[in-house]
């Protein structure tokens, strides 16, 4: 069969070659090893040999044809020998593949002439698309340098000076971005401490401390979250007054007879066991009036209202920075020193911040006395669920007409009742308050 | 502890290394009777004889070959290159063999020896006999680099390197030879490819090689004194390089500063700068990385000028200074 | 360049070795031939990559060479050494031919090609694609040898035109000093590259550098089997007397060019020619008294082995990319 001469491989990366001549013509005789056509590749010019010997047939690329490396590009038969039927396909011939576009090379003719400015000047007016004609020069003569081109395109493309950072961009360390990505601060709105500005991961962390306090006006001082027993006291008394509809009762109460059993309760007393204070008497009064008004012993507790089993009264404590209000249990068991025993310990207590469970045992009545701070009278905001609360402003002298309509100077307390109207009307208050006001004028009536 | 000087140090490696096994040989220029260059040798060729302690004529690349002929057939020799600078007449079987056979051969042979070579300027010795080329070798697969900068890290991976199976190029600094240091007495191993944190601190990571690892030490403790505290990092390997460290310790400081010997340019150094860049430390730093390296020239012969060409004490200490006070 | 007699020995040497022997070495230089041509073909068909070294007409060279030594010798040869490759002991042409088309299964596993040949378990420590870059290492070779006080010895296969490399000098001095059991075989093919040897050196014969170093050197008819074979046995039995080294100059002649990319314009059709007309493997076949048809039908074996060679190898697989990173480190 006719042996097929193909273009051989000669290089690493070649992939085509060109025939240059054929050395035999179709129908001559070879010897094997004989060169039958030069070739050329991309680096050289080769010969391609007869594989064996014959007669070469068959010639399928002429001359100037560029050939795919390991084609068939004739074929060597013996003289009996016929061309296999693949040989007369035609062939395709490799596309020659366009070359790339010649790189704009820049020739000073195109530009100024050559004493206007200078070679390098030149290139980079080129390359940054500056009209050189434009370009004023420093240089000698007036000629245009590159620094004349640089300075020139960077003004009029008004873009900044290299050293600021691109539009839209912020010059930031590493550490920076990171710390803005997770505390969610904007860069942008960040002023940098570092070289140049450059924002560092210290004015990221100032930046986010500062949002989450925003600007004050003028006379703003120092701002106090509410937090703890603050927070806790503002809901309760927001709750009460919005929820409780307060009634209030006044009621002006001479003390002298409260004074005078206050100074012998005092006199006498046991090493160690604190003073009967004007509160413990008043609270003892008012355990006897509730007794006679269960209503006003009461909470509220949904849509019911508690009767409470037992007189206990919450005793309002002022603590430096809040107030709270511990509970004295079972009042009307206890005479006026255990009572005042008691409200100095749960006082102590609570201002050491150690109350305990039974401090805050469940009472349906509160007072608070103010009368030490000079207070003539106030109305106090219910104790939430409680019924009422009494509010005991100071005792002072006045001038009262006595059963002769003579004036005499007694001591008169001020005291304000207020009651939860939900629970209590108006008549219930205010016959509690003529009780109390019975016991508080004329102690020895509890007695009876 | 017993302190040795670093050149001791490496001379009790070899001397241990050689009477436990007899396929260690050392071969190289005037090693022999005249005891090496530095001094390393000395005494070796009494207790082990001219047959392990060969002198050759002056032919690096014989050396060399020599070394990669023995490895390959089972021996583990200890080649010397006189001055670093002398490698170059080695290039071609340091490169194209001994670096390639093992891959060439489809992973079926080994080239285990070790080139050792003292490198560095600080001598007067001028410009072909002061250079620091380890760079080169790094850039080449199949070799490892390693440079160590104390006695003991130098008796450790001594060992280490020659019980390696690849070749090595073990990078000694001059002026190195004579510093003391604490050595143990019985023979240790320090891994190949471990960087060693040689001193902490939380405000700068200085990575320093070879001599560069003292100078940085002097640098911090006067640093300190400002209130600057610098940790600095050995490499002890630069190829394989341990970046772990290095990357935990730049996200602590969020500066860091690359100090070694070698001309700047190319140099080892940007090696760092660009591994550090590419770990996530690179989210934690607040300033540019920096190097403090040789400069592009030569080493000169005069004393001042071959001075100010490589990094000095001063010049750390300013260097760190002003990354740490938001220089850069 | 005058022609070297052949040795007149050869009688003796047929006879130790007896027909079966003789008829082996003519296989084995015509399966290097067969594997060169073929080669040659599957390189013009695209079928190999990157470049290849011819040794056609070089055959007597690569058999001989290794014929007096032994198996725990050692081999360092050249780009140009598919032929002693294919003649050391241990050789497996598919695990050649597998290589040359880059495959897994190949002696270095498709990472070495053709120039990087090396079957280091047998001993051959591989071809060295760098001109000289073995001969340095032959020196530690022999330096390994002497320490560990065998009697081993290394051959090293090199060109005329390493022999101008600087570290001949470096290697062959050194030998000399120490006596290491080396042989420094020099094919001398006429030509480097390009570069003939009559005008890149000043002497007559190569083997005269040996005096340099105070050691024997002599040059044979490299296309003559049995003079190789004489010179190399001589070298080897000096080396393992701890004589120290030898350098062998073996003339031949490359029928193609120096790589597959050499237009060869530095020498003549006509001087081909002529030396083809010397082949080695004639000259040996007749001195065995084959007929022609007799050493045709060997051929045509020879092809065949060849043709199984490159079966292997076309069925073998490429090598994993997952694997690219091995084989750096120890």
């Amino acid at each position: 069969m006719a042996k097929p001469v193909i273009m051989p491989k000669f290089g690493f990366t070649q992939e085509t070659s060109v025939i240059v001549r054929w050395l035999v013509q179709p129908g001559q005789a070879v010897e094997q090893g004989d060169p039958i056509a030069e070739v050329s590749t991309d680096k050289v010019d080769m010969e391609v040999e007869a594989p064996e010997s014959g007669i070469l047939d068959g010639v399928r690329y002429a001359e100037g044809e560029e050939v795919p490396v390991t084609a068939i590009i004739a074929y060597i038969r013996q003289p009996d020998e016929t061309l296999p039927p693949e040989a007369a396909a035609p062939e395709k011939p490799v596309e020659k593949a366009t070359p790339p576009p010649p790189r704009p090379v820049f020739t000073p003719a195109d530009a100024a002439s050559p004493t206007r400015a200078t070679p390098v000047a030149m290139r980079v007016a080129a390359d940054l698309g500056v009209d050189i004609e434009q370009v004023p020069g420093s240089g000698p003569r007036g000629r245009v340098t590159r620094k004349d081109v640089e300075t020139f395109a960077a003004r009029a493309s008004a873009s900044p000076p290299a050293e600021d950072a691109p539009a839209g961009k912020v010059r930031a360390a590493p550490a920076a971005r990171r710390l803005a990505r997770e505390l969610g601060v904007a860069l942008s709105q960040v002023t940098g401490s570092g070289p140049r500005g450059r924002v560092q991961s210290a004015d990221v962390r100032a930046a986010a401390a500062r949002a989450t306090t925003p600007e004050r006006p003028p006379g703003v001082g120092e701002s106090i979250p509410m937090a703890g027993m603050r927070k806790t006291i503002a809901g309760r008394m927001q709750q009460s007054w919005q929820q409780a509809p307060h009634i209030t009762f006044d009621a002006d109460i001479d003390v002298t007879a409260l004074e005078d059993l206050r100074r012998r309760a005092n006199a006498n007393l046991p090493q160690g066991q604190p003073r009967v204070s004007l509160t413990a008497l008043i609270v003892k009064a008012c355990a006897w009036a509730l007794q006679r008004h269960p209503r006003m012993n009461a909470r509220l507790e949904g849509e019911n209202i508690l009767l409470l089993s037992e007189i206990n009264i919450g005793v309002a404590v002022a603590l430096e920075d809040g107030l709270i209000v511990p509970v004295v249990r079972q009042v009307d068991q206890k005479g006026a020193r255990a009572i005042a025993a008691d409200i100095a310990a749960a006082a102590a207590r609570a201002r050491a911040g150690k109350l305990r469970a039974e401090d805050m045992a469940p009472a349906g009545f509160t007072i608070s006395n103010l009368g030490m701070f000079g207070v003539d009278r106030f109305t106090a905001i219910i104790n939430p669920p409680e019924a009422g609360i009494l509010a005991v402003g100071r005792a002072r002298r006045q001038f009262v007409p006595d059963e002769h309509a003579q004036p005499v100077l007694r001591p008169i307390m001020s005291i304000t009742l207020s009651a939860d109207h939900r629970m209590v009307d108006g008549a219930i208050a205010a016959r509690f308050l003529d009780d109390l006001r019975t016991a508080l004028e004329h102690p020895d009536t509890i007695l009876l | 502890m017993r302190e040795l000087t670093y050149a001791e140090a490496l001379r009790e490696t070899l001397r241990q290394v050689m009477q436990e096994d007899p396929s260690v040989f050392m071969i190289g220029e005037d090693i022999g009777v005249y005891g090496g260059a530095f001094g390393v040798s000395a005494g070796l060729i009494d207790e082990f004889g001219p047959e392990r302690i060969i002198d050759t004529p002056i032919s690096e690349a014989g050396i060399t070959g020599a070394c990669i002929g023995a490895a390959l057939t089972g021996m583990r020799p200890v080649g010397e290159i006189q001055f670093m600078d002398f490698i170059t007449l080695a290039m071609e079987q340091l490169v194209l063999q001994a670096a390639k056979i093992r891959f060439m051969f489809g992973g079926k042979a080994k080239v285990p020896f070790v080139l050792r070579t003292p490198a560095g300027s600080g001598t007067g010795a001028a410009a072909q006999h002061s250079q620091s080329l380890e760079n080169w070798f790094v850039h080449v697969p199949g070799l490892k680099v390693v440079m160590p900068s104390t006695p003991y890290d130098a008796k450790g991976l001594l060992r280490a390197a020659i019980y390696d199976d690849n070749p090595v190029i073990f990078v000694e600094h001059k002026l190195l030879y004579k510093t003391k240091g604490p050595v143990p007495e019985a023979p240790y191993e320090i891994p190949l490819g471990e960087s060693k944190v040689v001193r902490e601190g939380s405000d700068l990571t200085i990575v320093a090689t070879s001599i560069m690892v003292k100078r940085s030490l002097e640098a911090a403790d006067r640093l300190a004194q400002e209130g600057i505290q610098v940790e600095i990092i050995d490499p002890r390997t630069l190829k394989p390089l341990d970046m772990a460290p290095i990357e935990a310790s730049v996200k602590k400081t969020g500066r860091a500063l690359v100090v070694h010997e070698a001309v700047k340019t190319g140099g080892f150094g940007g090696e760092v700068v660009a591994r550090i860049v590419e770990s996530e430390a690179f989210d934690y730093l607040e300033a540019p990385v920096r190097r403090l390296a040789g400069l592009d020239i030569p080493i000169p012969y005069n004393r001042t000028l071959e001075f100010h060409t490589v990094p000095q004490v001063e010049n750390i200490v300013d260097e760190a200074r002003k990354l740490v006070q938001g220089g850069y | 360049m005058t022609s070297i007699a052949e040795t007149p020995n050869y009688p003796t040497y047929l006879q130790e070795w007896g027909d079966a022997k003789a008829l082996d070495l003519l296989r084995k230089m015509l399966l290097i031939r067969a594997f060169e041509e073929k080669a040659e073909a599957l390189y013009a068909l695209g079928r190999v990559h990157g470049t290849m070294h011819l040794s056609i007409g070089q055959e007597a060279s690569a058999v001989g060479a290794s014929l007096p030594l032994r198996p725990t010798d050692y081999l360092l040869n050249h780009h140009r050494g598919h032929g002693h490759c294919l003649a050391w002991f241990g050789s497996n042409v598919d695990l050649m031919m597998a290589e040359f088309l880059g495959k897994e299964t190949g002696y270095c596993r498709g990472r070495g090609g053709s120039m990087h040949i090396a079957n280091v378990e047998s001993n051959n420590l591989g071809a060295n694609g760098i001109v000289g870059g073995g001969i340095p290492i032959a020196a530690g070779v022999g330096l390994s040898i002497k320490l560990r006080k065998t009697d081993q010895v290394a051959l090293v296969v090199f060109g005329d035109g390493a022999t101008n490399e600087g570290a001949f000098h470096e290697s062959l001095n050194m030998a000399s000093i120490w006596d290491l059991p080396v042989i420094y075989y020099i094919e001398n093919n006429q030509y480097a590259m390009s570069m003939p040897v009559k005008k890149a050196f000043n002497i007559e014969r190569l083997s005269q550098r040996a005096c340099a170093y105070g050691i024997p050197g002599v040059s044979i008819d490299g296309n003559d089997l049995f003079s190789v074979y004489e010179a190399v046995k001589e070298a080897a039995e000096r080396a393992r007397a701890g004589e120290g080294p030898t350098l062998i100059e073996a003339l031949t002649y490359r029928w193609r060019g120096h790589s597959k990319s050499d237009r060869q314009a530095y020498r003549t059709r006509e001087e081909v020619k002529e030396w083809q007309k010397r082949d080695p493997i004639r000259r040996f076949a007749k001195k065995l008294g084959l007929s022609d048809e007799e050493l045709e039908a060997l051929r045509q074996e020879a092809k065949d082995r060849i043709e199984q060679a490159v079966a292997f190898a076309e069925a073998s697989p490429e090598p994993d990319v997952a694997t690219i990173m091995e084989g750096v480190y120890a």
